[in-house]
């Protein structure tokens, strides 16, 4: 790959208790680009998206080995703050998660915990997420209303906005738009497209259009390995691999 | 023709086993239907009977003079029934609980839910619930002896029966209920709220306190209200540490003032009043007065706890109840109060130093908060509720190694099998052992048709509907009720009006009356845990309604009709209230004859030796230890049971 890796992750291995759900798996993913991550059911694409945030702390009896690197710091270190990365690496999940609190609380969430005090300048944070989501227009009169009151497709451009607002560096999305209805999928897709200019962002879909359409990376995994990487185009007019092509043409058994 | 015939016959046979099994089908329904009523009965029983006998004192003083009359003296030359001061003490001493309990019960809820390892959780959660299972009286027997003697030393004053040590011995009580509802609320957070703030980088402690409390806030608040509920209703215990003057502390946040609550009024004056008199009357007042206290407080933990359910299974709802701006201000507002009110403590009774060492504390959290990284306030959050979290445990262990270490050396094979002699003093406690036993395996065998019944027709006969929501409004009220009204509503109702007199019998209904909601919400929860598909399967198959029940969906439920059997015999085991004006006379030789007989039972017993008669030393904290030993050994079969048949139905 041409443009230079944000994130490179060197023969990772991961167990749920006993069983294994990723085998050294080594991918760079490109700064400022938007990767997607392919595959069938089961094969780890979240469970590899969750380690470049350490969210699969949070599940007991999980073992990585391997090592994984963001801006060329092993996020495993010691020295590591687990805070400090997912606040530059932020995530946005398969279900629209926006905490019961109105719309505004929530994109103020990220700022307020990360030290911000000051009424204007969350006002000023908050708009400027909320217009980048592109929702800003459609909650702008109610602000103070509670987040849950929105629709499925409005949720998850507020959990967009609230990842934003915190500023990461790579933004990881987990079939963003795999509840949402075909002209919310298509908003959140050009605000991917918009994305990539300030931000790296990762994201799993079973949509393979959606994945040609959206990203210029392409990763094809299968039980738990990283079968084949590279640029979209490539991936998916020219893949090196059979099994690669066998799920693309949607010849697979 | 021989074929048609045949066939004739058939049909005619069949319609009668259809006839005949319809109404079969109706009787069971209607049984059923009787059983779940009887809860309803009950209640409207209880309010009718405690307002037919306390009408002439509400004739004869007025409702607003019985209210607020400032002096309660019904004994004196000319009597006064003012029951103001003793609302004021209940309310007092609640106040003081709480501001104990809460914040205790809720760091341990957190560190439950959020921080424990499933290890020490499955340590902790039954140390929890043995918290809840040691008798009141055992609890005020503790705080008699070894609660009051440590106030009256630390503070240096004549006696330690105070509102302080009310406060906390009550806070002590009210902990699991609190603890157990709120790590309930806490941990039914969607799990989804924590991800999405753990992946903003928010810190755990920010999340916990900014994410998951927040979002938990209605069922902590139920939580804490139910806790309410058990310390205002609670009688032996406050009774036994109080110290019973009928004052309003003066100043009145001189925490180291006796004072009265009514439900210890009901349960010192009800054993020497005579029937019928204005006094009686106006016991039977103060009744009503607490019964309707107490509903209240009930109801709207119900009516919160059952919003929240609905809300859970609804889906979100579309506007939060308050803005988060109310909120906020709410919550700096609580602050203050809470402060405000640690402070009159304080100063009301601790040592100089103490109240300088928590000024210091204030102060530098005040000014350091925000310099403190998160991390740092992480630790010290952590470290508090790790804090709340010992200082539970470590109540428990006080109270049961006190009772254990002074009980021991008094059991015996004689003191088990023997009566008690010179008022206690020496001998055994065999006639209370037997009577206590008496006592429960007649209130369950009353108790437990009837619940069952009860919670069979809730859910299996009926649509959540108008019907469902008062009987189960009855089963709510009566849950609610504090064992000492059962006992007056016994006494009144049973012994009196039904002229069973005082007896084993009066004792056992009055005590099923008590223990009935927990049979049926223990049942009805086992019979709601029954898959629908098994229902229907058998339905499919032509089974009637009674069939498919008794056949296929009690079977399964039994374990978990059983654990609230248990839990309801171990409850109903460690109960002085309602049965000490129907049921329990205090030393005798015999055992009753018959049912019509009073009898001697262990809680009582435990009372009278540790209020009455002195120098029973040994026999106290024996009588003490053998109750204890006897309701936890029922609670952890129930705890056992439970757990086994839970792990069995995960597979
Ligand atoms: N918490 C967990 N405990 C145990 N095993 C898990 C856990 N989470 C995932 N797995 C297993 O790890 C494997 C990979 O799961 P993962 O969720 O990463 O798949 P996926 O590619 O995201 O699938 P999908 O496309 O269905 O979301 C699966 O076999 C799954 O069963
Ligand atoms: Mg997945």
């Amino acid at each position: 790959m041409s443009d230079a890796a944000i994130i490179t992750t060197n023969n990772v291995n991961l167990w749920y208790n006993e069983k294994q759900a990723l085998q050294s798996v080594s991918i760079k993913i490109p700064k400022n680009r938007v990767t997607s991550l392919i595959g069938p059911s089961g094969c780890g694409k979240s469970t590899l998206l969750r380690c470049f945030n350490r969210l699969n702390d949070l599940i007991d009896h999980v073992k990585i080995t391997g090592e994984i690197t963001l801006d060329d710091e092993n996020i495993h270190a010691p020295s590591t703050d687990v805070v400090t990365l997912r606040k530059k690496v932020g995530m946005v999940f398969q279900k629209p998660n926006p905490f019961p609190k109105t719309i505004y609380e929530n994109v103020a969430y990220g700022p307020r915990v990360h030290g911000v005090r000051d009424k204007a300048e969350l006002d000023k944070i908050v708009e400027q997420s909320l217009r980048h989501a592109a929702i800003w227009d459609e909650v702008k009169e109610r602000l103070n209303d509670s987040a849950l009151g929105l629709s499925g497709g409005q949720q998850q451009r507020l959990c967009i906005a609230r990842t934003l607002a915190v500023e990461p560096e790579v933004i990881l999305m987990d079939e963003p738009c795999s509840s949402l209805d075909p002209i919310a999928t298509a908003k959140i897709e050009n605000l991917i497209e918009r994305l990539k200019e300030d931000y790296t962002v990762i994201i799993v879909t079973h949509n393979m259009q959606q994945a040609a359409r959206v990203s210029d990376y392409t990763g094809f995994m299968y039980l738990g390995k990283l079968i084949e990487c590279g640029k979209t185009g490539q991936i998916f007019e020219h893949p090196k691999e059979e099994l690669t092509e066998n799920y693309i043409t949607g010849r697979f058994g | 023709m021989i074929f048609t015939k045949k066939t004739d016959s058939a049909v005619t046979a069949s319609k009668r086993t259809a006839r005949l099994s319809f109404l079969k089908e109706q009787s069971v329904k209607t049984i059923f239907f009787f059983t779940a009523l009887f809860a309803v009965i009950v209640v409207s029983f209880i309010l009718l009977f405690l307002l037919r006998d306390s009408y002439p004192i509400f004739a004869q003083v007025g409702l607003p003079n019985f209210l607020l009359g400032p002096d309660w003296a019904p004994t004196a030359m000319v009597p006064l029934y003012g029951i103001f001061p003793l609302i004021v003490g209940t309310l007092l001493v609640t106040i003081g609980a709480m501001v104990f309990a809460v914040p205790l019960s809720i760091g341990c809820a957190i560190y439950l839910s959020e921080l424990a390892s499933p290890r020490t959780k499955k340590i902790l959660k039954p140390a929890v619930e043995l918290l809840a299972g040691i008798p009141s009286v055992v609890y005020g027997f503790f705080g008699l002896i070894v609660l009051t003697n440590f106030i009256r030393v630390s503070f240096d004053i004549p006696t330690g029966e105070t509102w302080l040590a009310a406060s906390l011995l009550l806070g002590v009580m009210a902990l699991p209920t609190i603890i157990s509802v709120s790590e309930d609320a806490i941990s039914s957070v969607p799990h989804e709220y924590k991800e999405g703030s753990l992946a903003i980088g928010a810190t755990r402690w920010q999340t916990i306190s900014r994410v998951l409390v927040p979002a938990a806030l209605s069922g902590i608040a139920a939580a804490v209200i139910l806790g309410i509920g058990r310390v205002v209703g609670e009688t032996m215990a406050v009774l036994m540490v109080a110290g019973n003057a009928a004052i309003i502390p003066d100043p009145i946040w001189n925490i180291l003032s006796p004072l009265r609550t009514l439900t210890a009024t009901l349960g010192i004056e009800m054993g020497e009043v005579s029937v019928g008199s204005e006094h009686y009357s106006a016991l039977f007042g103060i009744a009503v007065v607490l019964l309707v206290i107490t509903l209240i407080i009930n109801l709207s933990a119900v009516a919160i706890l059952r919003h929240l359910n609905e809300a859970r299974a609804k889906g979100p709802a579309r506007k939060p109840l308050v803005s988060s701006a109310t909120k906020e201000s709410l919550s700096r507002f609580a602050e203050v109060i809470g402060i405000a009110l640690f402070l009159i403590f304080l100063l009301a009774a601790a040592p100089w130093w103490l109240v300088a060492l928590a000024l210091l504390i204030i102060g530098a959290w005040y000014f350091g908060r925000d310099r403190l990284s998160q991390k740092h306030i992480q630790t010290i959050a952590f470290g508090l509720v790790g804090l709340a979290t010992v200082i539970v445990l470590a109540i428990l262990v006080i109270i049961l190694q006190d009772i254990v270490i002074n009980g021991l050396p008094a059991i015996s094979w004689e003191f088990l099998t023997q009566p008690p002699k010179d008022l206690g003093r020496a001998g055994g406690i065999f006639p209370a052992i037997v009577g206590t036993l008496y006592l429960v395996m007649g209130a369950i065998a009353i108790a437990l048709p009837l619940g069952v019944g009860a919670a069979v027709y809730l859910v299996e006969y009926t649509r959540e509907g108008r019907i469902t929501r008062i009987i189960r409004t009855g089963v709510d009220l009566l849950n609610g009720t504090p064992s000492i009204v059962f006992g007056l509503f016994g006494f009144a109702f049973i012994v009196l009006y039904l002229n069973v007199g005082v007896s084993l019998l009066a004792g056992q209904i009055t005590l099923a009356l008590m223990v009935l909601p927990t049979v049926i919400r223990t049942t009805e929860e086992s019979l709601k845990n029954i898959p629908q598909s098994l229902r229907e399967g058998s339905l499919a198959l032509g089974a009637t309604q009674w069939q498919t029940i008794s056949r296929v969906v009690i079977p399964p439920a039994v374990p978990g009709i059983l654990t609230g059997a248990i839990l309801s015999i171990g409850r109903a085991a460690g109960e002085t209230a309602p049965i000490m004006f129907t049921a329990v006379i205090f030393s005798s030789r015999f055992l009753p004859d018959s049912v019509f007989q009073p009898v001697m039972a262990l809680p009582y017993h435990l009372f009278i030796l540790a209020t009455n008669v002195p120098g029973s030393s040994t026999n106290k904290y024996g009588t003490a230890l053998v109750l204890l030993l006897l309701v936890i050994g029922f609670y952890s079969v129930a705890i056992f049971l439970r757990t086994h048949f839970q792990n069995k139905i995960r597979g």
